[in-house]
């Protein structure tokens, strides 16, 4: 490949030269792209162009074959039916990782495809091996991560000699992007949920660079949940609906609730949540379920948190400032500032890493957790399981039912099962860390009435989100920054400005960017 | 079942080369099969109790394996026939050979658990202490096998030898342990994701350690049986390290965890009895013996890895679920038999 360049200027620097952003090229091409795998039908017909010199937003819920799509466009898969074009060459039946004419086409996982046991530049290696130097390449891919991660990310706090595994959710999601982006030949760049693990400051310097990639002509597909993110991003906006794009508008004067309503949603109005007011007016009635009192260390200094029987206690602020830590504490309480009454079950929010058994069924996955409480003498009972296993298949609507393979849900599919996993136990409190990161408006409202209506039951619930919106669904909400608990809302106070305004209030000093 | 469901079953290949042997055995001697298939399954038992145990130690997940079963055996092997000839109980005897065992591997649990070393490592260390406690046993070891257990252990009605018939029972044991209790779904789960089995409140740290005492205790119960059976002897376990992973791998076990095939267990067991009987009627040596098995274990890996273990790997290291198609051969239960 064009490999001659690359010492003194690795890896994709605009080339505005040799391609005008006037004319806008289409770069990918779709045309009556199908794909089916076994019974699902994840592709029926895509039509969908991406142009040189633009950011097109890809929208639609879990399930509407974005994933898929995503896959065919980079080249990972062949389609069944119909043609992808790349660079003006029809690419008929060419596809895997090493199909020439995908060379151009870079994707940046939500999941990451990093190896958790390299170090950022032995990544680097891996997907870009072939514009990098035989010898010294370790230099080299150390240079341009560092290089590219400072462009994208300031202030980022990663080097290039740290393993994957030592990374932060949002550092991890960092390399990704970054690797992504580092070839010789950039034609499109497609981000998968590419801020759904980092925080306000890393997703505006992201879409800065974003925009000066497209100003040098490369294209960008940026899929994400976050429709107002995609709106103030994205020239353009593709909604993708069980396989197909239904619409393709400019972004310019598009609203929020207009795509939303093409996604099919019923656009559920958060002011309709009316228990949360209403539950927390007596706090201090409540029978106190778990504590952390003035808990310091590991990331925390004199956190003290209060949950009550049959609250929904929020933890809210920006991505890594010490929620995790209060859940990890609640999860296991071995320290004295600690005291949990009753029982616990956990919702993780990495649910490839911590939430999936791969080898097993939906009905297996569900039931690992309650099947202790519903065995006798350590004996399962298969009659009751089975049944608990089809009410909560039915109430969260789980699509495929309890035998499908847990491995051939889509995203959304696999943390409603995960979700059911935890509330199917008898366990008093449940913890959420995060679990809602990248599952579509339709599943959240559902699981977010889950979550209400449980409450009303009378468990606790400890909530760490990094969506502020979600907060509005919480009884009380603790604001966190820097390991520490900067505010407690209650009620009618929460709102996510207020969260903003919370999380940001003791940092204008040292970050300017506000 | 139809055929492609049958070939389907990950245990069906030990079986099928068993039979196969077999048939290779009955062509070479001109003789009657039965016989052959009477001593087979006379030797195989011992290879099935300490390859279930294994294979429970494999099924806990990748890095799990138990290399402290051959000393155990051996160690066993003597401790089981002193005390039966000091108290003159054959049970008592089996009993503290299976307390050896336990012993043995609750040093490895306490070394995986309390001090973190990796499995391997402590498993080797703890069939290291065993080892030389075998060796200063041995020095002298004048006492001789209970011969109402050996008696018992030989007896073949109708060429079924009574000890098949109990294995297969301890197997089926398993296969409901597997399925039906508590304990066996957690080792299940935590074999195929340690973290979401323990975020989904799975007490990994008991489920690990209870495993390893159940492989102790299988290798001790093997080493007691095997030394009234033959006689104690301070090499008496070696073969069964390398055999009892065989079996577990042979008989369709993942060796990355997460789904166990106890039935497999027999069906390798039953092929590598034969083989050995196979490759002496030939006339090979030990050592060609051996390579034909190494070479055999390295087979089955290879060719699971270009299947089905790719399929079913946890998923830490692929950035998203494999679609449908691929995953199917992983989508049955996971206790297959």
């Amino acid at each position: 490949m064009h490999v001659h360049n690359l010492p003194a200027e690795p890896f994709a620097a605009p080339r505005g030269a040799d391609r005008g952003s006037s004319d806008r090229q289409p770069v990918v091409v779709a045309r009556h792209v199908t794909k089916t795998y076994g019974r699902t039908r994840a592709l029926t017909g895509v039509d969908l162009e991406v142009r040189a010199g633009e950011v097109l937003g890809l929208v639609g819920h879990n399930g509407a074959g974005k994933s898929t799509l995503m896959r065919v466009l980079a080249g990972l898969e062949a389609c069944d039916e119909g043609t992808v074009t790349v660079g003006g060459r029809e690419t008929s039946g060419e596809a895997g990782p090493r199909a020439a004419a995908f060379r151009g086409v870079r994707m940046a996982y939500q999941e990451t495809s990093l190896c958790p046991d390299l170090t950022v530049a032995e990544n680097i290696w891996v997907s870009s091996r072939h514009c990098l130097p035989r010898l010294r390449w370790r230099r080299a891919a150390g240079d341009a991560a560092r290089r590219r991660l400072g462009e994208m990310f300031p202030g980022h706090g990663v080097t290039s000699g740290d393993r994957i595994e030592d990374l932060s959710l949002a550092q991890r999601q960092m390399v990704e992007i970054a690797r992504a982006s580092l070839v010789d030949r950039l034609d499109l760049l497609i981000l998968d949920e590419p801020t759904e693990s980092l925080g306000p400051d890393a997703a505006r310097s992201l879409y800065d660079y974003v925009r000066g990639l497209t100003a040098g002509g490369v294209a960008v597909l940026l899929i994400s949940h976050r429709i107002r993110e995609i709106l103030s991003v994205a020239d353009r906006v593709a909604v993708l609906r069980d396989g197909a794009v239904i619409a393709d508008r400019p972004a310019a004067g598009l609203g929020e609730h207009d795509v939303l309503t093409l996604m099919g949603a019923q656009v559920a109005d958060r002011a309709g949540s009316e228990p949360a007011a209403a539950a927390a007016g007596e706090p201090a009635d409540r029978p106190v379920m778990a504590e952390l009192r003035g808990a310091t260390g590991s990331g925390l200094h004199d956190v003290s948190v209060r949950v009550g029987a049959g609250e929904v206690v929020g933890l809210a602020g920006l991505a890594g400032q010490g929620q995790q830590e209060v859940l990890e504490r609640l999860w296991r309480p071995a320290r004295r500032d600690t005291r949990v009454h009753g029982s616990r079950a956990y919702v993780p929010g990495d649910r490839q890493r911590s939430g999936v058994l791969p080898l097993w069924t939906v009905a297996e996955n569900l039931i690992v957790t309650a099947m202790r409480g519903i065995a006798r003498h350590g004996l399962r009972r298969p009659a009751e399981e089975r049944a608990a296993v089809g009410s909560w298949v039915e109430r969260l609507s789980i699509r495929g039912g309890p035998d499908a393979a847990m491995t051939e849900l889509s995203g959304g599919n696999q943390q409603k099962v995960i979700v059911a996993r935890a509330f199917a136990s008898t366990a008093d409190l449940v913890l959420l860390d995060d679990p809602f990161r990248g599952v579509d408006v339709h599943t959240k409202t559902d699981l977010y009435q889950l979550i209400r209506h449980e409450a009303a039951q009378g468990r606790s619930v400890v909530w760490y989100s990094s969506e502020n919106a979600e907060m509005a669904h919480c009884d009380r909400v603790y604001v966190f920054r820097a390991g520490r608990v900067v505010a407690e809302l209650a009620g009618e106070e929460i709102s996510e400005e207020q969260i903003i305004a919370v999380s940001f209030a003791e940092s204008d000093g040292e970050q300017s960017h506000e | 079942m139809n055929i492609r469901a049958l070939v389907a079953r990950p245990w069906i290949w030990g079986f099928a080369a068993a039979v196969l042997v077999w048939l290779i055995i009955v062509i070479i001697s001109g003789q009657g099969g039965g016989q052959t298939v009477s001593l087979a399954l006379s030797l195989a038992p011992y290879l099935v109790v300490v390859g279930l145990g294994q294979m429970l130690v494999i099924t806990a997940g990748p890095g799990n394996i138990d290399v402290s079963v051959a000393p155990i055996i051996s160690l066993a092997g003597f401790v089981s026939v002193a005390v039966t000839a000091s108290t003159g109980s054959a049970v008592v005897g089996i009993l503290a050979g299976v307390g050896v065992g336990v012993v043995v591997a609750l040093i490895s649990t306490v070394a995986i658990l309390g001090l973190s070393v990796p499995p391997i490592i402590a498993t080797l260390a703890a069939g290291l202490i065993a080892s030389s406690v075998t060796l200063s046993l041995a020095n002298g070891f004048t006492a001789v096998p209970d011969a109402g257990l050996r008696q018992l252990l030989n007896v073949r009605p109708a060429g079924i030898p009574l000890l098949a018939v109990a294995v297969a029972g301890v197997t089926a044991l398993v296969i409901v342990l597997l399925r039906r209790t508590i304990y066996g779904r957690s080792l299940i789960a935590v074999g195929q994701n340690r973290r979401a089995a323990e975020r989904a409140g799975i007490p990994v740290a008991r489920i690990i350690a209870t495993t390893y005492l159940a492989s102790g205790a299988l290798a001790g119960l093997t080493g007691s049986l095997l030394a009234a059976y033959i006689a104690p002897s301070a090499d008496l376990g070696t073969r069964y390290l390398l055999d009892s992973v065989a079996v577990v791998v042979i008989g369709g076990t993942l060796i990355s965890g997460g789904r166990a095939v106890p039935v497999g267990v027999w069906g390798a067991a039953l092929f590598f009895i034969l083989l050995d009987g196979l490759v002496n009627l030939v006339g090979w040596s030990t050592a060609a013996q051996n390579l034909l098995k190494g070479g055999l274990v390295l087979l089955v890996l290879f060719l699971a890895g270009g299947g089905d273990r790719v399929a079913g790997t946890p998923s830490r290291f692929r950035r998203r679920p494999r679609p449908a198609a691929a995953t199917t051969t992983t989508t049955g239960d996971n206790s297959h038999g």
